[in-house]
């Protein structure tokens, strides 16, 4: 009955994809089914053991209970397991962490393989198995962070503190995204600052994979250049092939905006003169206090933005109700034949990493004037001139896949959330996944650390002039904001506080902490442990909105409701108790403490 | 959807229990995999096939990789427990979504706690017990499995459907003055006229303790001065064992109205209306509830006849019910657990349907059981030691044990007699141990002697197994008290209760109603509170039943409720073992709060110490397959020495809508109202 705590610092035990069509005969080495291992220093007739009695198990549970297996225990590691045609992946992870979590990451791990690298089947059979070894190692790395133990727990996009950041900077994103989006050919994209999300129109898991690139490409080109910033290297577009699944390609060919909420005749009214200021440099945005008061403007409560101020300010500004007058949609681009598209993408996205493809507008010489001046030029094109093009296929104007089932998709996204993690996402294990997953390209335009991330159609780089037209019309607009958000000065790391807190959007996906990432052992261990089991909880029960558990030591709160998951921990000692019933404990008004202490953190409890 | 089964290292089926929806399931599997017009064979071949790469995968994780399996789970929610107990591999399958992980290794542990109290020391070797649970006569193995399924299928209902079972403690129907005169009477009545009559007439066996079972709620308790206490854990087996033989058909024995209008103005009639006639043939039928041929009585509601009929094959064999009057050899533990699994004869004897006495003796040569053990832990001992290599100064000390073990085994086997065949195959085994051990010219103590201990520990306990065990052990018939003596016993607490029985049968539904407490916590749904020192629970009745309704109506309300409790009291043990005493949850429309909490003998509160916290595929938390409180006031009581400390549990149920500093006081009335009667202790 001793004290179990688990001093290991690597989570992940293992993770391991074994190919069980290479071992089909009796002597066939396990070996040559045994497709990636980490880590990969285990010893080989490890690797094997575990392979071939994991596997072996796997199939034998699968056949009696005509289910594939989802996840295996052992005494000292639990793995989440996926079976699809011949192929095993699993993933252990140490004991503690909650199985919920573990499900996730392997699903995110195998999303993110098929993202960059599509059908694993395929990229098998056309790449080498170092090549894709070390695309496992990469993308592992990138899920396994260890910059907080609660990482482990939610599986969160890194975001800027929006409560650090000038509203109008998060705004200014927006705008640079839709503007782009005016571009028949940009489905959908996000800016990034420094490894975090500064605004996306993409769905968080998305945006998630969107990310390992960029901080890939980030990182060779940091080592290319040595120690100095890319600033010398200047802004530089880069692109890379990647894949999509229906779901996700359906729900980025919908429209950004609630379309209930959106009322059809006044933006019409207010839009055109307005829209001139889309790609505008910072000074010339409208104030924020204005905006509010326009009482044409409407509310899309769940949109995929961070700040509050933008949903207000976005139903105006977005060019999708003026489009949406317009009856002619764009059909969802038909998926090019499959093969000579893989063999694109894979040559293209190789390139991508070679750094081959590379390539730059201007010199590093060019700067931010010349960027200012590029953008000026390009802006009477973009709001006037072509707005033909842009205003009848726009990527927003696919009216037909939109509507309720847009709506209804948002609102019921934090069941499905839930959903999701008790199951796994049945996208990605279809069965036919290897048909279904659709080429696409990612367009990236780096400015210093700050980057633009696009989902664009694949003949996007074969159109110079759409090409052009994005890069210009956002530059001037990156340079700017990446001036300002550069200047921004970190937040004050947090004095040692009287409470933990942890604040977790299931909708989009971020977490909002004190916590840091110390070592374990620290006083943050017993909130960790009771989020963890909080979480799981959660997760397991629908109807529970709230708990508070206590042991000896620590008392957490934990409440949740359809879109949030709130944790909290008041520090500097609860008094020794009884632990006998007794309303005048100090756990039991954890609850309004929560409520009240959180507010400064907006989170707002009530 | 639903399976358990044991195996040993070498992938044999030692037993399994399926319901039939597994059965099925199983047997398509495998007719699928077969070529057209092969005949499908017998089901234990048919799962000993399928789960084979399962058992043996578990072996080679063992053996290489130091670890094993715990759990597997599958997309459609099939739950896989396994558990390693010694030589054995005991697996749990729930495909249906009724039983959780841990309903499922708690299953497993009462499966090897009911094999403990039934083959007591058997069950330290691996190759004896693989023999004692599958016998090579095959209708003694049908008969032994249909046992065995029939007592976990009544722990099952039991688990779903008495609370008592749910959190594993023993719940005592509340009349104080009806109990204080059965007490009473046990005690200056039945057992001294037992234990005072001929030696001849009652074997030498002695009655240690007696209890009156109404359902599966205690009546009444005596255990005479000599005898130690008997603990929560081999006390609740006991009434899964009682309970499996007599089971309480909650449907039937509610009396109908008719009958007790019939009761109350008859007078005299009633007492032969449900006393089975003593006759040989009806207590055939009375008993035959523990044999297969259940199914023609609907025993639980989950029980379809037919199905029951078709379940299994080996139903087609015809079995002889054992005599009545044959106690059951069980395997208790003494003193707190020093000594483990001493052998006791129980004795069940129906008073009227659902009322049950029960007779706990003590078999003679008793003594043997604590040398058997002591040498079982002797050579177990050397055995570690041998195998972790310690030549230098741990084999000495090993070493000189084992001198002192030496000259205390051979007084042991002089004593024994020399005659019998066990006794002489015991010699030889120790004798070649000696020699290889303490002569000069043997190997001495090193690893070569690890084969010598595993044999002389199955030479034990193949001696013990003899002893106790085996009916003919001696040579004049099954050694037990007189069947006359038994049925004076029964006779007598019979005319006690006579008075008494319908008003139990009631009581016993009724025995705490909600509707008492409800004047001043108004709000509160339903609690309950266990007393874990003594092992005992306090619970306003929760029995949904077609015919009766319970205080929360019948339907869907009340089996909502019904869920919803079960359902907490799983979260709590989950947030227990991670060390969390006090939890307070919102769940829809209610307000679930649960303490636990320890207090000195005087009802001094103690602080809140830490709880440890423990994996999630550990032991079950509970008290019935492990003692984990038991464990837990050790732990515990380490800081609180010369104290006795006890321990409580407290879960409540409230409306949603009720605020929550109420819903705490409540808690607080209710912690100390509840603190008193349980003051009586339970034994």
């Amino acid at each position: 009955m001793a004290e179990l705590t688990l001093p290991d610092s690597r989570r992940c035990q293992y993770f391991f994809l074994y190919d069980g069509s290479k071992v089909r005969g009796e002597g066939d080495p396990t070996r040559q089914g045994i497709c990636y291992f980490y880590p990969e220093e285990t010893p080989s007739d490890k690797q094997d053991l575990l392979c071939s009695q994991l596997a072996g198990v796997g199939r034998c549970v699968s056949e009696l209970s005509s289910s594939r297996v989802s996840t295996l225990r052992l005494r000292r590691c639990k793995f989440a397991i996926r079976m699809k045609d011949d192929f095993f992946w699993a993933l252990g992870c140490s004991v503690d962490t909650p199985t919920v979590s573990v499900c996730e990451l392997l699903d995110q791990l195998i999303d993110l393989f098929c993202f960059y690298n599509g059908p694993v089947r395929t990229s098998y059979e056309v790449n080498s198995q170092e090549t894709l070894a070390a695309r496992w190692t990469c993308f592992l790395s990138h899920l396994l962070p260890g910059h907080s133990p609660l990482t482990y727990i939610f599986s969160c996009l890194r975001t800027m503190d929006s409560t650090n950041v000038d509203p109008l900077l998060l705004l200014k994103a927006a705008l640079i995204l839709q503007a782009c989006q005016r571009c028949p050919l940009v489905l959908a994209g996000c800016i990034l600052f420094k490894g975090r999300v500064v605004s996306t129109q993409l769905s968080p898991e998305l945006t998630m994979k969107v990310m390992v690139h960029e901080s890939e490409t980030y990182n060779k080109a940091q080592r290319t250049n040595g120690t100095s910033p890319p600033g010398s290297f200047g802004c530089a577009v880069s692109s890379t092939g990647v894949f999509l699944t229906p779901p996700e390609l359906q729900h980025l060919q919908s429209p950004p905006v609630n379309k209930d909420s959106s009322s059809h005749s006044t933006p019409q009214k207010d839009a055109p003169p307005k829209r001139t200021r889309l790609s505008r440099t910072l000074s010339d945005t409208p104030s924020s206090e204005s905006e509010p008061s326009d009482p044409s403007s409407s509310h899309s409560p769940l949109k995929l933005s961070f700040s509050p101020h933008l949903s207000e300010l976005d139903s105006v500004f977005s060019p999708a109700p003026t489009q949406s007058g317009s009856p002619t949609c764009s059909p969802p681009p038909p998926p090019p034949p499959p093969s000579s598209q893989r063999r694109n993408s894979h040559e293209a996205q190789e390139e991508s990493l070679d750094e081959s493809c590379y390539y730059s507008f201007h010199d590093s010489a060019g700067g931010d004037s010349q960027g200012e001046s590029f953008a000026f030029k390009a802006n009477p094109r973009l709001n006037g001139g072509d707005g033909s093009e842009f205003d009848f296929s726009g990527p927003s104007a696919n009216k037909t896949m939109s509507g309720d089932n847009e709506v209804c998709c948002r609102s019921t996204k934090g069941h499905m959330t839930e959903v999701k993690r008790l199951t796994p996402p049945p996208q990605t294990f279809g069965s036919n996944e290897k048909s279904s997953l659709i080429p696409m390209t990612l367009y990236l335009h780096r400015v210093n650390s700050l980057v633009l991330v696009l989902l664009v159609e694949p003949h996007f780089f074969s159109d110079t002039a759409s090409k052009e037209e994005v890069y210009h019309s956002s530059l001037a607009s990156l340079n700017g904001l990446e001036a300002h958000l550069r200047t921004i000065s970190p937040a004050a790391p947090e004095p040692p506080g009287q409470y933990l807190f942890a604040h977790y959007d299931c909708i989009q996906n971020t977490l909002a902490t004190n916590v840091s990432g110390r070592a374990v052992g620290a006083p943050e261990h017993p909130f960790v442990r009771a989020t963890s089991l909080l979480h799981s909880h959660f997760c397991g029960t629908e109807t529970l909105q709230e708990a508070i558990i206590r042991s000896a030591g620590t008392a957490v709160y934990g409440t949740r409701s359809v879109a949030q998951e709130t944790f909290f921990q008041q520090l500097g000692g609860p008094p020794r108790n009884s632990g006998i019933p007794n309303h005048q404990d100090s756990a039991f008004s954890l609850p309004s403490k929560a409520r009240h202490r959180l507010l400064k953190h907006g989170v707002n409890l009530l | 959807m639903k399976c358990l089964l044991i195996a040993s290292e070498s992938a044999e089926i030692l037993f399994h229990w399926t319901d039939q929806e597994f059965q099925q399931n199983v047997q398509e599997k495998y007719r699928s995999s077969q070529e057209e017009g092969e005949g499908l064979p017998a089901f234990e071949d048919i799962i000993s096939t399928l789960f084979a790469p399962i058992i043996i995968s578990c072996g080679t994780m063992v053996y290489r990789q130091g670890d094993s399996y715990t759990s597997f789970t599958t997309e459609n929610n099939h739950i896989y427990v396994l558990c390693q107990f010694d030589e054995c591999l005991y697996i749990a399958v729930n495909g249906d979504g009724e039983e959780k992980e841990d309903d499922l290794r708690r299953k497993l542990y009462v499966m090897r706690k009911i094999t403990e109290v039934m083959f007591g020391m058997v069950t330290l070797s691996g190759s004896l017990l693989r023999k004692e649970l599958r016998p090579q006569d095959t209708e003694q193995r049908v008969r032994l499995w249909k046992h065995l399924q029939s007592l976990l299928d009544t722990y099952n209902y039991l688990r779903e459907n008495d609370q008592s079972f749910l959190v594993e403690a023993v719940e005592r129907l509340i009349h104080p003055t009806l109990c204080e005169q059965c007490i009473e009477f046990l005690e200056r009545r039945l057992v001294q006229q037992i234990n005072s009559s001929s030696q001849v007439e009652r074997a030498g066996e002695e009655v240690l303790h007696t209890f009156i079972l109404v359902h599966t709620k205690l009546l009444a308790f005596y255990s005479s001065r000599t005898a130690s206490t008997l603990n929560t854990s081999d006390l609740l087996t006991l009434i899964i064992m009682a309970q499996n033989m007599y089971p309480s058909n909650v449907e039937l024995d509610e009396p109908s109205p008719e009958v007790q209008d019939a009761e109350s103005t008859s007078g005299s009639g009633p007492e032969s209306f449900y006393t089975p006639e003593p006759s040989p043939s009806s207590r055939d039928s009375s008993s035959s509830a523990e044999q297969p041929a259940r199914g023609s009585t609907p025993v639980f509601e989950f029980v379809d006849p037919d199905i029951q009929m078709a379940e299994d094959s080996l139903h087609t064999l015809e079995i002889s019910p054992p005599d009545p009057s044959t106690p059951r050899r069980v395997f208790l533990e003494l003193k707190d657990g020093q000594l483990p699994m001493v052998p006791h004869s129980m004795y069940c004897l129906p008073l009227w349907p659902g009322i049950t006495l029960v007779l706990l003796t003590k078999v003679p040569n008793i003594q043997l059981t604590r040398s058997v053990y002591s040498f079982l832990e002797d050579f177990t001992k050397l055995e570690k030691c041998l195998n972790e290599g310690q030549a230098g100064s741990g084999a000495a000390r090993g070493q000189l044990n084992m001198h002192n073990t030496r000259s205390k085994l051979d007084k042991f086997i002089r004593d024994l007699g020399p005659n019998e065949l066990q006794c002489v195959q015991l010699l030889n085994v120790w004798t070649e141990f000696k020699n290889r051990a303490f002569t000069r010219g043997g190997s001495g103590f090193n690893k070569d002697l690890i084969p010598l201990c595993k044999s002389m520990k199955t030479q034990l306990c193949s001696l013990y197994r003899q002893r106790f065990l085996t009916e003919s052990g001696s040579a004049d018939g099954p050694r037990c008290l007189s069947p006359a003596l038994q049925e004076r016993a029964q006779t007598m607490v019979q005319e006690k209760l006579m008075d008494w029985k319908d008003f139990l049968l009631v009581k016993s539904k009724r025995n705490i109603t909600m509707v008492s407490y409800l004047e001043e916590f108004p709000g509160l749904v339903h609690f309950i509170w266990v007393d874990r020192s003594s092992g005992q629970i306090i619970a306003p009745s929760l029995s949904i039943t077609e015919r009766t309704t319970s205080e929360l109506g019948k339907g869907p309300v009340a089996h909502y409720i019904k869920s919803k409790v079960w359902g907490l009291v799983r979260t709590t043990r989950q947030y227990l073992r991670k060390g969390y005493s006090t939890v307070t949850l919102r769940d829809g429309d209610f307000y679930f709060c649960y303490f636990l909490w320890f207090e000195n003998e005087n009802g001094y509160r103690l602080e809140a110490g830490d709880i440890p916290i423990l994996p999630d595929d550990s032991l079950p938390i509970g008290m019935l397959g492990y003692d984990y409180y038991r464990k837990l006031l050790r732990y515990y009581g380490k800081n609180h020495q010369g104290e006795a400390v006890k321990c409580y549990e407290l879960l409540t149920v409230h409306l949603g809508v009720i605020p929550t500093e109420i819903i705490l006081q409540h808690c607080r009335q209710l912690a100390s109202k509840l603190w008193e009667p349980s003051r009586n202790p339970l034994l």
